[in-house]
């Protein structure tokens, strides 16, 4: 289908409808923005403005909006990486399970007692802080590759391949880390706690570095480009010499590398980790999110900034749920109509 | 009134069975695809149907299969007078079609696949797996097949998938059986056992149709032939009246335009050879070599293995055995990646499964090849491509709106230049092109030989892949002929015309005599 810019003339200023119009059948992200943009006002109008002044109201706003953004900025990470996972056509159910071993590693590695692995070695403070990270995040990217290799050398299909990891991962972990109750470095939790003014929201900057080096590496790079170009047409990606293995085991490796980032942020937010629940659900959240989004769960199509958009659609629904008060059961019904109805809204593909 | 008199003579011979088409005239849109066919086919007897690509042999067998309807005329079953507006009521004719792509399921056994669609059940309403298992062992003893009726489907050759779709249609008791190329993907042995099938059906008085390119087995198992040339019967008869010469000639006709395109030839040193190519079933033992600035042809009908060939040469599928030599030297191009490096260039066939990527816009369709070449520390260099691809839309001439337009949005032509244009872009110094004017305009097409020509005075060395006889004539220097997946033979200069490159796409000889060209073109024999 080719776009008709015959009645509306780029940059147009002539009449709001005919661009809203336009825009809305042309710009795949311009309807979940809209969808995005009356949840914040309906959530701004539940909030109320029973406040004795503005500045007031205006704390109360951003306190609320600090901790969605904060709360969220884990999981919003990993549905980043899931993203690009999609946009090859694969997905990635191990998120969860991945987020449990990188976050055991790095606490077995801080342990302020007798068994931490650095401490032992006579290592503490920020140099072990910042072994921790690089070890954890290479593990990360080692376990991501794992499964990439999995995916691409020994042609397992990508949810059997993630299925099965996410199973070995975190039952391995359950297993060695029962009895163990490792204590974190309080100076490590400064990691997300670590407060600019008054507000604490490393986590929330992580993610906003993040995200916005993904859309560079989506948009102008040519491992972003041939994410697309191998998630539309693995036939014609290869025939036009990408390495289709390649890139597909860079995407599992870079997931691997943005759950391991996710841990620490998870880990230092806490101080500890539920090992049998963290990360319970974090696939499911994730592949919402980026279905909202607007990527397509068959590949060769997805937006980084999509992304964002529905991770922020979910999590101000979330709290809109509970500012209304809905009982908290009730409140997945409420995501799945949500992730089902973007999917509704977005431009249907046309074949042409 | 003449019908009935004619039921009548066939009753008096015992012939009861018959069909006849009369004066069939179809076209879709302003293209007439059938100009006033007429035929008969009486039960027990194999008549070959035979034309090129386009000479209009589906479109008249759909007709018969009740898939299309025709414009005009009129056909008969048995003397009485049928139109068939659905597959369903062609059926229930007693005409069977088997078409190419076979209609059976690989995850169900042959007895239930014999059954599809109108499976037999028990008086509770689950399926009667016994009784649709015996009727299958009866059919099969009656028609001399040994197979196990509870044997998977997927377990089974090629051949014997045939042999079912023909067991399923004699157990709904056609007399007449439509077989749409039904041995282009089969070995010599699996067809030779397709064949045997095919005679016992004619002992049992069934009337074929046989739809094939392969003279040979026209030769091996008809009795008479059709030969449709746009649209029009050119030719009928008795097949051992004729031989596999006469029979490509008058398939091809004498009106094809067939003068080499012109151009500055600069041959160079050998830039490719090859040496015992081999990867079975598709292509075994190739050997050949090219020099830079030449053209090479390589052609053959379907199942001839020649994309196979190249896509392995290209480094997208695996080599079983062989060398190559780039400039004298060995090489071993194991993916597509090292194949761009030593600056071959592959433009696939099938453009939309394997060259169109259509979640991208046009400009990056034009510059996937050359992400790359043209990147800093892995940034897209947009402004170098958009330069070079500038360059490439006014050489080729690409009909377009802006770089950012969905490639889907260009008409086949256009598509087409655009993936020539990704490939010039990476600046090659082989391009092997596989069908390249597959789906495209005429305009179009002569711009894209435009192209060929002028690659070639840039000593590019250049191979084209294509069915078509015509358009290899047009363009190369010389050609290689292969059958089932070695080369036949070559042409050249005098011996590359088409009556030579059907003989050899036919798995025949060179004809040595030029002057058969001289032998009237009459229609030996008559069949009513």
């Amino acid at each position: 289908m080719k776009p008709s810019l015959d009645h509306v003339p780029k940059n147009s200023k002539r009449n709001f409808f005919q661009w809203f119009k336009y825009k809305w059948s042309n710009d795949p992200l311009f309807s979940i923005a809209v969808a995005l943009i009356i949840m914040i006002i309906l959530q701004t109008l539940v909030l109320g403005f029973d406040y004795d002044s503005f500045g007031s109201w205006f704390q109360a706003w951003t306190n609320n909006w600090i901790n969605i953004l904060r709360n969220n900025a884990a999981t919003a990470i990993v549905a980043l990486g899931m993203t690009f996972v999609i946009m090859t056509g694969g997905i990635d159910l191990a998120v969860g399970s991945t987020l449990v071993v990188t976050g055991a590693l790095s606490m077995m590695l801080l342990d302020t007692g007798t068994k931490g692995f650095l401490v032992a070695a006579g290592i503490t403070g920020v140099p072990a802080f910042i072994i921790t990270i690089l070890v954890v995040l290479l593990f990360g990217y080692l376990l991501g590759s794992l499964i990439g290799v999995s995916i691409t050398k020994g042609k397992v299909p990508p949810f059997i391949a993630t299925l099965g990891a996410m199973m070995i991962f975190r039952s391995v972990t359950q297993h060695f880390m029962q009895g163990y109750n490792p204590k974190v470095p309080a100076e490590f939790l400064q990691i997300a706690s670590f407060k600019i003014g008054n507000f604490m929201i490393m986590p929330i900057i992580y993610w906003a570095i993040i995200a916005l080096i993904l859309y560079y590496v989506s948009k102008r790079t040519t491992f972003g480009r041939q994410i697309i170009a191998v998630g539309s047409n693995e036939r014609a990606a290869k025939l036009s010499g990408i390495h289709v293995e390649k890139v597909k085991l860079r995407v599992y490796a870079l997931m691997g590398l943005l759950v391991s980032i996710a841990a620490i942020i998870q880990v230092s937010r806490i101080g500890s980790m539920d090992f049998s629940n963290a990360g319970r659900g974090m696939e499911m959240d994730a592949i919402a999110a980026a279905v909202v989004g607007g990527t397509n769960m068959m590949g060769g199509r997805g937006f980084i900034l999509g992304t964002v958009y529905g991770m922020l659609i979910i999590a101000v629904m979330n709290n809109l749920l509970n500012l209304f008060g809905v009982p908290p059961f009730l409140r997945e019904a409420f995501k799945g109509v949500i992730v089902i109805a973007a999917v509704l809204l977005q431009k249907k593909e046309k074949s042409s | 009134m003449a019908n009935a008199i004619a039921s009548l003579l066939l009753l008096r011979f015992g012939c009861d069975a018959m069909i006849e088409m009369k004066k069939i005239r179809k076209s879709f849109g302003s293209n007439d695809v059938i100009k006033d066919v007429s035929f008969t086919l009486k039960g027990g007897e194999i008549c070959a149907l035979l034309g090129e690509n386009g000479a209009g042999k589906s479109t008249l067998m759909n007709i018969l299969g009740g898939v299309h309807q025709m414009d005009s005329g009129a056909v008969l079953v048995g003397g009485k007078e049928v139109v068939f507006k659905t597959p369903g009521q062609s059926q229930a004719a007693g005409i069977a079609f088997i078409h190419q792509e076979l209609n059976l399921i690989n995850d169900l056994p042959i007895y239930e696949n014999m059954f599809l669609g109108r499976e037999l059940k028990t008086k509770r309403g689950s399926l009667d797996l016994e009784k649709m298992q015996q009727e299958t062992a009866a059919i099969f003893k009656q028609m001399n097949v040994d197979l196990e009726p509870g044997m998977m489907v997927r377990d089974l050759d090629a051949s014997y998938k045939q042999i079912i779709e023909i067991c399923r249609a004699m157990m709904t008791n056609a007399s007449f059986i439509i077989m749409d190329e039904p041995t282009t993907s089969l070995t010599d042995q699996e067809i030779e056992r397709v064949f045997k099938m095919m005679k016992t059906l004619r002992e049992h008085q069934v009337g074929i149709i046989f739809i094939s390119h392969k003279l040979n087995e026209v030769m091996q198992v008809c009795d008479r032939y059709l030969v449709l040339r746009d649209g029009n019967l050119v030719a009928k008869g008795n097949v051992a009246e004729v031989n596999t010469n006469d029979l490509a000639r008058f398939m091809v006709g004498h009106e094809v335009r067939t003068e080499s395109l012109k151009r500055e030839k600069f041959i160079g040193k050998e830039f490719l050879r090859a040496e015992g190519l081999t990867n079975s079933p598709f292509f075994k033992e190739i050997s050949f070599s090219i020099k830079e600035g030449e053209i090479v042809g390589f052609t053959g009908l379907l199942g001839d293995g020649r994309s196979e060939l190249f896509q392995s040469i290209f480094g997208a599928e695996k080599m079983m055995a062989g060398k190559m030599f780039l400039h004298d030297e060995e090489i071993n191009i194991r993916s597509t990646q090292q194949a761009i490096k030593a600056g071959i260039a592959y433009l696939p066939r099938n453009r939309k499964e394997n060259a169109i990527i259509k979640d991208m816009d046009i400009i990056e369709n034009a510059s996937i090849v050359t992400w790359p070449a043209f990147s800093k520390k892995g940034t897209i260099n947009r402004r170098q491509h958009q330069a070079t691809f500038e360059e490439q839309r006014k050489a080729l001439r690409i009909k377009m709106g802006e770089l950012t337009d969905r490639i889907t949005s260009l008409s086949g032509g256009n598509q087409q230049k655009v993936i020539l244009a990704k490939w010039l872009a990476a600046k090659p110094k082989l391009f092997i092109l596989d069908n390249p004017t597959q789906g495209v305009d005429v305009g179009a097409k002569e711009d894209i030989y435009d192209i060929i020509m002028k690659l070639a005075e840039e000593k590019i060395a250049i191979i084209v892949l294509s069915s078509e006889a015509n358009e290899i004539i047009r363009l190369c220097d010389r050609a290689f002929v292969m059958y089932h997946g070695v080369i036949q033979g070559e042409v050249a200069g005098e011996t590359m015309n088409e009556h030579a490159i059907m003989s050899l796409a036919t798995g025949g000889q060179l004809p040595f005599a030029k002057g058969g060209m001289n032998k009237d073109e009459t229609e030996p024999g008559s069949c009513s």
